[in-house]
């Protein structure tokens, strides 16, 4: 490639050690999660506004880490990630868990008509309330995807823990990561296979996160099972060691 | 025997006299120290370090009203001296205390004294907390807080620099060395840095440390070229897991973009890879300013985008200045995606699935 070969040119005075950070790898230990980058690569950050903010507002330690990332080398973005301001990280993850076999095309589109159409039934709802009613519905359909995710993660989680033989349900913190996971793992698998089998995927979305979004709905009901199952195995929870 | 009684009776009226003359003491000191005035109420006469006592006895208007008689006191006392009050140092002021109120007391500290109020009020600390309580410095409650975090100074930043690789310490002893060796190096100069007080040894430890290269140096920028209408192109090339994509850039133009003969929207009908060519432009606020025609062959649709925005940004760095290409370098536009198809691997079925686990 023409960039790898302009970097062994200027790299020649360096020792072999610090080129091969620099080139696609393969570790020599494969590991079951490894990557074509070398651990150097630091993430990019594709946002625009963040290279805009002046060098006097800069906390110390954002200071260090621009200092640390203008002599290491930066991953590419991936497919799905651009400066635009209607890319959502969390939405793409959502995307991702839709899609299935690869066709992403289908899941953006599933979730795009599922945007649309809950903004079709707040506006109608909009229109329908009275005066005084109206500043209080949300019309952004982003808005209320985020809220009703919100309401959907659960606080506590339980882990299946031996001891002496049996197993116990111990309640045990969970991280930000796997309280979205589970918020979205749940609001697919419920409206894949809880709902009437005619209804298309965008119309039974729209309805649950709706739901969600006013904390009704099975999804924050399952929610709620979780953390009612976690008060009731309290007693359990010193069995937990980490 | 008389003589022994009288010894003794000697001896007693001694000891008697002995109490006496220490009642006498006792009460002559004390009357002593009822009658005497103190002259300088300055708290450097006092053994005790006053200043670590306790919460500020001195307020600060209080030390500046001070330091504001000194000197109205200082230019009096020169022009009673008959000399400059410019140019009154200490030493003269000292001489002319000396002339004017001559003393006969042998102990210095109890000599008349006309010094600045900060060489006479000790050094106090402000208020250690805000209005709401909390304390400013992280380590005000283990009570010693300068000393601690003097202990905690660190060396400079160690963010730019890495540590002498093996073949550059053996140039610089002139000696061969294991690779345990080395290994045993790096972690005493690890552990060297980890110990308070570090700073002292920064120079030691910058002796065995080379600074990094800064990444974006290393892009290597094509000059702009100019076609026969004076007007701006540049070229640039990429690829993304088997697809190759070439990208004529041309300036003044007016978004235009052409795909292999064909307009990019019928090109791509998938948005998201409409976005990523869109993405090095709308990053960089050029959006409408190009014309492009480009040409990308292999791979698929995801792959043919990722291409040509390599391409794109690749052309994109002759048009744009240094601190523009750091940052699109940042954003991941420039590093080629080294990601590929993972190899199937013999025992099993594909990349990562395995054949079918059968119990028997």
């Amino acid at each position: 490639m023409a960039s790898t070969s302009g970097l062994r040119t200027t790299l020649s005075k360096m020792a072999a050690s610090l080129t091969g950070l620099l080139k696609p790898w393969t570790p020599r230990v494969l590991l079951v999660r490894w990557s074509r980058y070398n651990p150097y690569y630091l993430e990019p950050e594709p946002r625009k506004e963040v290279y805009h903010i002046p060098e006097t507002e800069l906390t110390p330690e954002q200071k260090e880490e621009r200092e640390l990332k203008s002599v290491r080398p930066i991953k590419a973005a991936t497919n799905s990630v651009t400066s635009s301001v209607f890319n959502d990280p969390v939405l793409s993850k959502f995307v991702n868990m839709m899609m299935k076999d690869g066709d992403k095309i289908i899941a953006k589109g599933i979730i795009t008509q599922t945007l649309e159409n809950m903004k079709r039934k707040q506006v109608e709802k909009y229109h329908k309330a009275p005066e005084g009613k109206k500043a209080e519905i949300e019309c952004n359909p982003y808005a209320i995807f985020h809220q009703a995710l919100e309401n959907c993660k659960p606080v506590i989680g339980l882990a299946s823990i031996q001891k002496g033989g049996k197993f116990y349900q111990v309640p045990i913190p969970l991280t930000d990561n796997r309280r979205r996971f589970l918020a979205m793992k749940w609001m697919i698998t419920e409206c894949r296979d809880n709902k009437h089998r005619r209804t298309l995927m965008y119309e039974k979305l729209s309805q649950e996160l709706l739901a969600a979004f006013s904390k009704e709905g099975n999804v924050v009901k399952r929610k709620h099972e979780l953390h009612k199952m976690a008060e009731s195995n309290r007693a359990y929870a010193h069995y937990r060691w980490w | 025997m008389a003589a022994s009684g009288g010894r003794t009776v000697g001896s007693f009226l001694w000891k008697c006299g002995n109490c006496c003359f220490n009642f006498n003491t006792v009460s002559s000191n004390l009357t002593r120290q009822v009658l005497s005035r103190q002259l300088c109420v300055s708290a450097v006469l006092h053994r005790k370090n006053l200043a670590a006592a306790g919460p500020e006895k001195f307020s600060e208007e209080f030390i500046k009203k001070q330091v504001e008689e000194f000197n109205i006191g200082k230019r009096h006392l020169a022009n009673m001296m008959g000399e400059d009050p410019e140019t009154f140092t200490q030493g003269d002021i000292n001489r002319s205390i000396a002339y004017l109120f001559p003393s006969g007391l042998f102990d210095k500290k109890a000599k008349p004294l006309m010094k600045h109020p900060d060489e006479v009020f000790p050094k106090q600390r402000a208020v250690q907390w805000g209005a709401d309580g909390r304390p400013f410095h992280f380590l005000f409650y283990t009570g010693k807080q300068s000393y601690y975090s003097l202990m905690h100074v660190s060396t400079g930043s160690l963010v730019g620099s890495r540590w002498l690789l093996k073949e550059e310490l053996e140039e610089l002893l002139v000696e061969t060395i294991s690779e345990h060796d080395y290994a045993r190096f790096i972690q005493l100069m690890e552990r060297l840095l980890s110990l308070p007080y570090c700073s002292v040894e920064e120079d030691f430890v910058q002796r065995y440390r080379r600074q990094l290269e800064i990444q974006s140096s290393k892009q290597q920028v094509q000059p702009l070229q100019y076609d026969q209408h004076g007007v701006a192109y540049s070229t640039g090339d990429g690829r993304r897991k088997t697809a190759t994509g070439t990208v004529l850039l041309r300036d003044s133009g007016s978004g235009s973009i052409s795909i292999n003969g064909t307009n990019y929207v019928h090109y791509f009908p998938v948005l998201q890879d409409r976005e990523q060519l869109m993405f090095p432009l709308h990053f960089m606020g050029v959006l409408g300013r190009f014309d492009m025609q480009c040409s990308v062959s292999g791979g698929g649709h995801s792959s043919q985008a990722g291409a040509l925005r390599l391409a794109i940004s690749r052309a994109m760095l002759s048009f744009l200045s240094e601190g523009q290409v750091e940052t699109m370098r940042q954003a991941g536009l420039l590093t080629p995606d080294p990601r590929i198809k993972e190899r199937k691997k013999p025992g099993q079925e594909g990349a990562r699935r395995k054949f079918t686990w059968k119990k028997r």
